[in-house]
Parts: C-alpha cells; structure tokens; sequence
C-alpha cells in the first residue's frame, strides 16, 4: 500500500470510520436504546477494529511508529479528555438545572437507561474527538 | 518564517539520498522526513543530531534558530 500515508495515519483513518459506522446508525436512527444496544456497539466497534487494523497492518510494509506519531498521540488525547470534561461539566449543569426546577423525575425506571445513554453519548464523542485531532494534526504543522 | 530552519532537503539532495532512506537511518517514518523538511515539525534534539550524523555536516549545517521566528 504504498499511499502518502503513514501506518499510523491509516489506522487513524480506519478507526474513524468504524467509529462513524457504528455509533452513527446508533445514536442517529435507533430511537429506543437499550443496555445490550449498547453492548452490541462495544462489541461491534472491537469486532471491527480488529478486522480493519489486521487488514491494514498486513498490508502495510512499513509499521515504524515515531516520535511525531507520539506527540500526536498525545494531543488527540489531551483534545478528547477536554471534550469530555467540558461534556461532563455541561452534563451536571443540566443535571442540576432540571433537578432544580423539577424536571428531574428519579423514580422513572427508564431513567438508568438515559444516564447510560447520555455517558455512553459522552465518551463517543471524546473518542471521535481524540481521532479527529489526530487525523488534523498529521495534516498541519506541529 | 519558522523559528527553526533546516537544510535537510538541500544537504540529502547533494548525497542523492531519498527521503525513505533517510527516514530508515534515522529511525522515523518518511512523512516524518517530510514535515521536517517543509518546517512543519521540528524534531527532537536526539533526531536533529542523528540527521546531522546521517548526513555528516555539524548539527549547526541542518538547523539554524531564529528567535524572531514564529514557534
């Protein structure tokens, strides 16, 4: 495979894809979620990877990893962990808001269903965000 | 302009080296070579010193520093 891409840049790329693939139909088209949706999802993503990368990592005859793949590394995950404790901070704000105000029903046997959703929703999206930043990185100057 | 130049493309150009060969002494990946050449990524002080013995010119021949540049 002899493309303008690194190694790690393809797996970047394939996991992004995945991830889309996924947890697009999921969170776009399903209306009822439910726990083992939700374990489906966890074990389609690892299913996937596994095909994808093995695909990739044979077809790919130079796997050398390097320090610019590192500190990109390192910055997607910096990006996803400030997705997610901004989504997180939001998160409680609206908690808290609809607990004040009286929305916020607990006794609701649904409402384990909707936490899960939205945490699961939450890490999602730091996951996409961290490949995302990493894909722009490879692509800008450092 | 960059705060840190280099003259790799011009120095491995002269020895006929192409960027995979080099990026296989140095130990990185040839995209790595590339950012390094277009002054999208400045590498780390060990990379910079392997470069500099690859090619065999003092580090100061590949990489000048300007403190006015952007970083």
């Amino acid at each position: 495979m002899a493309t303008g891409f690194s190694y790690r840049e393809k797996t970047l790329y394939a996991s992004l894809a995945v991830e889309l693939a996924v947890y697009g139909p999921y969170f776009f088209l399903h209306r009822q979620n439910s726990v083992n949706k939700v374990a489906a999802m966890i074990i389609a993503i690892i299913v996937l990877q596994i095909i994808l990368q093995s695909i990739i990592a044979g077809l790919t005859r130079n796997r050398v990893t390097d320090e610019r793949d590192r500190l990109i590394e390192l910055r997607g995950y910096r990006a996803g962990y400030l997705m997610i404790a901004s989504l997180m901070v939001i998160g409680l704000g609206m908690l808290w808001f609809h607990a004040t105000v009286g929305h916020l029903h607990l006794e609701n046997r649904m409402v384990g269903l909707h936490f899960l959703s939205v945490f699961f929703g939450m890490l999602v999206i730091a996951d996409i965000t961290k490949t995302t930043a990493q894909i722009v990185s490879y692509r800008k100057a450092l | 302009m960059p705060a840190i130049r280099n003259q790799i493309r011009e120095l491995r150009a002269a020895r006929q080296m192409t960027q995979q060969e080099l990026a296989d002494r140095i130990g990185v990946t040839r995209q790595t070579v590339i950012a390094i050449e277009q002054d999208k990524y400045s590498p780390s002080l060990e990379t910079a010193f392997k470069v500099a013995i690859v090619l065999g010119v003092p580090l100061d021949k590949c990489f000048q520093y300007d403190p006015n540049g952007r970083r």
